[in-house]
């Protein structure tokens, strides 16, 4: 992990070195958005379905997006879309429910990565245990379309384990997982597995966790880390 | 995909009134134009944008509408509604909305808002209705007099006709006729003096040949009953057919407000509990006295199932006791034959308060006119044995502490018992004022008010501004706590069944039973109804407004609680107690419940600082 005080710098460094215009936009709207507050800040709160969790090996099922603009998220840009993979999605479906028949109608796994890249278009990613998502993101950019690129995002899995080490010397096994997290802050129970409610549910909690933090005023640069 | 995929909020707002009622498709597009806000308590309030009006979905925490004087308006909670006043009308947001809890909100354009409202007829009354109701709930307290369907001011014809008395009763004739009503007010310079009705022309005009030029004051019926606006419908009944009345002249303070017929009443349909007076007093023997009180945990379920307030509940259950009570003593009368002096018949402790619920002791005495020679005194023995165990057969449990009238320890003349208290107010010590407490909530069911007030004008002239005695009854009222433990979670107990629960009459009412006594004999408070307590106090000063209409929600919101409860442990058959399980509560009634005992806490506190500071 990066030192907050190098982020600026180092996102500078990183994006005069890409070739791809988008790619580079991309992560100079994100230098700005470093010094925004949350509630300045527009997110996109995301989870993915992955067949494993070997970045190298295995393969994004689904993609799920929730956009988080002034602190409100807004379900009018939720969306989630179904991705393309080789093979069978064999034992995993058992955690997912995504079978190989509804696969049928899913995106091309480029279409999917030209898909994301629009919506994560100047908003700061959110996810619960980021580093795992964005090691999908970034391995898959990277063999679709060719980018290497640095992704700034707010991991609430963090967030939480920070906030619970303040209080607690040991972290019980488990208590980090979204469902949990949730429950100490009163949000409901919903239904775990599902990119697009996960994607809900990660949005959902850090408004929770930004709340308890001091409000929708903390700066961007306090929450996100850099996966790189 | 699309946002039909989020699961959770489908399904949340399928189940919830009243977007259950929309097809699927608008369901659908609802949710695809929620969006999600979180709230925290630490926020103080919802910031409401002027210029954004929204709907807002609770969909978890807890939150509290309050007007513009900060009067509580509602408590909302999961699946609770807010904002759409101002979508429906119109107008500018003149409500806030306090977060007591963190939560989650859904928020909802006023685009889609309209637009369901016009795809579904039952989502749009279901709105209208609400906004209904939250303007009549705007200044609660006020409110509850006026709105509550069983009062007086619900039935009552608005300005009544008033004539002065000096007007020619022909006068008053043509001004009945054209406003074709059946009675009058007479006032005289504004204030009421008496009433005329139609019985009174033929009566009194007609058969005694009166002339149509005489003042209206010579065919009145002067310095009638009358009720204040404030009363049940069921206390205007109560007041007719005791004394064989139509009308009731209705006052707030000395001003006529209007008249209540009984025809207004027959209209407003028959009434259980006083069908079931009317029953007590057509019984010709105690066995068959014993055989209607059976009827008497029927009439609560029904009362409490109709969601009276709790307050109203114990005012009618008592006037059931207090029925039931003054038949056996006509009834052991007419074995016994007249008394030989004066006597009243006291009720202490929850039936003096007017605040009887399910089991009920007894907690009676006799006040004699006289010392009473062996023969009187004989005769009032075999009277109160004969009543007090007519009561327990009746239902109501003999007292453990056995404070009755069949005790000769509580049966003696107005001097005696004048001393009595005299002597527990000069030397207040801990014990005996424990047991006295329940003495000073008292209150005649039978005999003459002369008497009683004899007593009660003494008891008062000794309690008024007595700071050691004041200093020993607050002390004693602050024994017990309210169940408040750290961080504010409950402090559970056990009864005897082993079930954990918090005992909402000794660790609730109780408590503000006990606060408002203090306070009333402080005062010199005739009231003993806790309620009427804190109003008297409250319009005295000797509390301030807020922490009194605190002190009356909490004690009503208790006590609705627990009678609530009750109805809860009488449909599943178990035994009736006062213990409440936290658990079964929701999240916001447990804030509302941990919120009146704050209340009761803060109370408490108040007064230890105004009557214990230098003891």
């Amino acid at each position: 992990m990066v030192s907050r005080a190098f982020l600026r710098p180092r996102l500078w460094w990183r994006s005069r070195a890409l070739d791809d215009g988008l790619a580079r936009n991309f992560v100079d709207s994100q230098r700005v958005l470093l010094s925004a507050t949350a509630e300045m800040a527009p997110m996109l709160a995301l989870d993915l379905e992955m067949t494993g969790l070997d970045p190298g090996r295995d393969q994004i099922l689904a993609i799920g997006v929730v956009p988080i603009d002034g602190g409100v998220i807004q379900l009018q840009g939720a969306e989630s879309v179904l991705v393309e993979i080789q093979g069978s999605v064999g034992q995993s479906a058992v955690i997912h429910g995504i079978t190989d028949r509804e696969l049928h109608n899913a995106l091309p796994l480029a279409d999917a990565m030209n898909w994301l890249m629009q919506k994560m278009r100047g908003r700061i990613l959110v996810a619960h245990h980021a580093p795992l998502d964005l090691a999908f993101i970034r391995a898959n950019m990277s063999r679709c379309l060719g980018i290497s690129m640095p992704i700034l995002a707010i991991d609430t899995l963090a967030l939480e384990r920070q906030r619970l080490l303040r209080v607690h010397e040991v972290i019980q096994e488990g208590s980090l997982r979204l469902g949990a997290s949730r429950q100490r802050y009163g949000l409901p129970v919903y239904d775990a597995h599902n990119a697009l409610t996960d994607a809900l549910s990660c949005a959902e909690l850090l408004l929770a966790q930004l709340a308890a933090i001091g409000g929708v005023r903390t700066r961007i640069d306090e929450l996100v880390t850099l996966c790189d | 995909m699309d946002a039909s995929e989020i699961q959770p909020l489908t399904q949340f707002l399928r189940q919830l009134v009243p977007f259950d009622s929309l097809s699927d498709a608008s369901l659908l597009a609802c949710v695809r134009h929620l969006s999600v806000a979180y709230y925290s308590k630490s926020m103080g309030h919802v910031p409401l944008d002027e210029s954004h009006p929204r709907l807002y979905i609770v969909r978890s925490g807890a939150f509290e509408v309050r007007d513009e004087e900060g009067e509580l308006v509602d408590r909302l909670g999961e699946g609770d509604f807010f904002g759409f006043p101002s979508l429906l009308s119109g107008e500018a947001i003149s409500n806030k909305v306090a977060i007591l809890e963190d939560g989650l909100v859904y928020q909802l354009s006023p685009d889609m808002f309209n637009s369901l409202r016009q795809e579904s007829r039952e989502f749009d009354r279901f709105f209208n209705r609400a906004f209904a109701k939250r303007l009549r709930h705007q200044g609660r307290f006020k409110a509850k007099e006026l709105t509550t369907t069983n009062r007086i001011s619900s039935l009552m014809t608005g300005s009544p006709l008033t004539i002065d008395c000096n007007h020619s009763i022909r006068q008053a004739a043509v001004m009945m006729r054209d406003a074709r009503v059946s009675s009058l007010l007479v006032t005289d310079h504004h204030k009421l003096c008496g009433i005329l009705t139609d019985r009174d022309l033929r009566n009194r005009v007609l058969a005694e040949g009166f002339d149509g030029a005489l003042p209206v004051h010579q065919a009145m019926t002067r310095n009638p009953v009358t009720i204040g606006a404030g009363a049940l419908v069921f206390e205007a009944m109560l007041a007719m057919s005791e004394r064989n009345i139509h009308h009731l002249p209705v006052l707030d303070g000395d001003t006529p407000v209007g008249v209540i017929s009984s025809t207004d009443i027959l209209r407003s349909q028959g009434s259980q509990p006083l069908m079931l007076i009317g029953e007590i007093e057509r019984q010709k023997d105690v066995a068959s006295l014993i055989s209607v009180s059976k009827k008497i945990p029927e009439l609560l379920q029904s009362l409490i199932s109709a969601d009276a307030r709790a307050e109203e509940i114990g005012r009618v259950l008592t006037s059931v006791t207090d029925a039931l009570t003054r038949r056996l003593i006509l009834l052991n009368q007419q074995i016994l034959g007249q008394a030989p002096m004066a006597f009243c018949w006291l009720a202490f402790g929850s039936q003096g308060r007017q605040d009887q619920a399910a089991c009920s002791d007894q907690d009676n005495g006799l006040l004699l006119a006289g010392e009473p020679d062996e023969h009187a005194a004989g005769y009032f023995e075999a009277l109160s044995r004969a009543v007090c165990s007519g009561l327990d057969e009746c239902g109501y449990r003999f007292c453990p502490g056995d404070i009755m009238a069949q005790n000769p320890k509580w049966r003696m003349s107005l001097e005696r018992w004048q001393q009595v208290f005299d002597n527990w107010v000069r030397a207040p010590e801990p014990k005996a004022l424990m047991h006295a407490s329940i003495f000073f909530d008292m209150r005649p069911v039978f005999g003459p008010q002369s008497l009683f007030d004899a007593l009660q004008d003494k008891v008062l002239a000794g309690t008024r501004d007595n700071d050691i005695f004041l200093a020993g009854m607050a002390g004693n009222s602050l024994t017990e706590a309210p169940p408040l433990g750290f961080f504010r979670k409950f402090v559970l107990e056990r009864d005897g069944s082993e079930v954990k629960g918090i005992d909402l009459k000794h660790k609730g009412n109780a408590l503000i039973n006990d606060i408002a006594r203090v306070y009333a004999l402080s005062a010199g408070i005739k009231e003993v109804n806790t309620a009427k307590r804190i109003r008297a106090l409250m319009e005295l000063g000797v509390i301030g407004r807020k922490d009194a209409l605190n002190l009356a929600d909490a004690h009503e919101f208790i006590a609705h609680m627990r009678l609530a409860n009750q109805g809860v442990q009488h449909r599943q058959g178990q035994e009736i107690s006062n213990y409440l399980k936290p658990q079964q509560l929701s999240s916001l009634v447990r804030h509302q419940l941990r919120d009146a005992f704050k209340v009761v806490h803060d109370a408490q506190s108040g007064l230890r600082l105004k009557f214990m500071r230098s003891f």
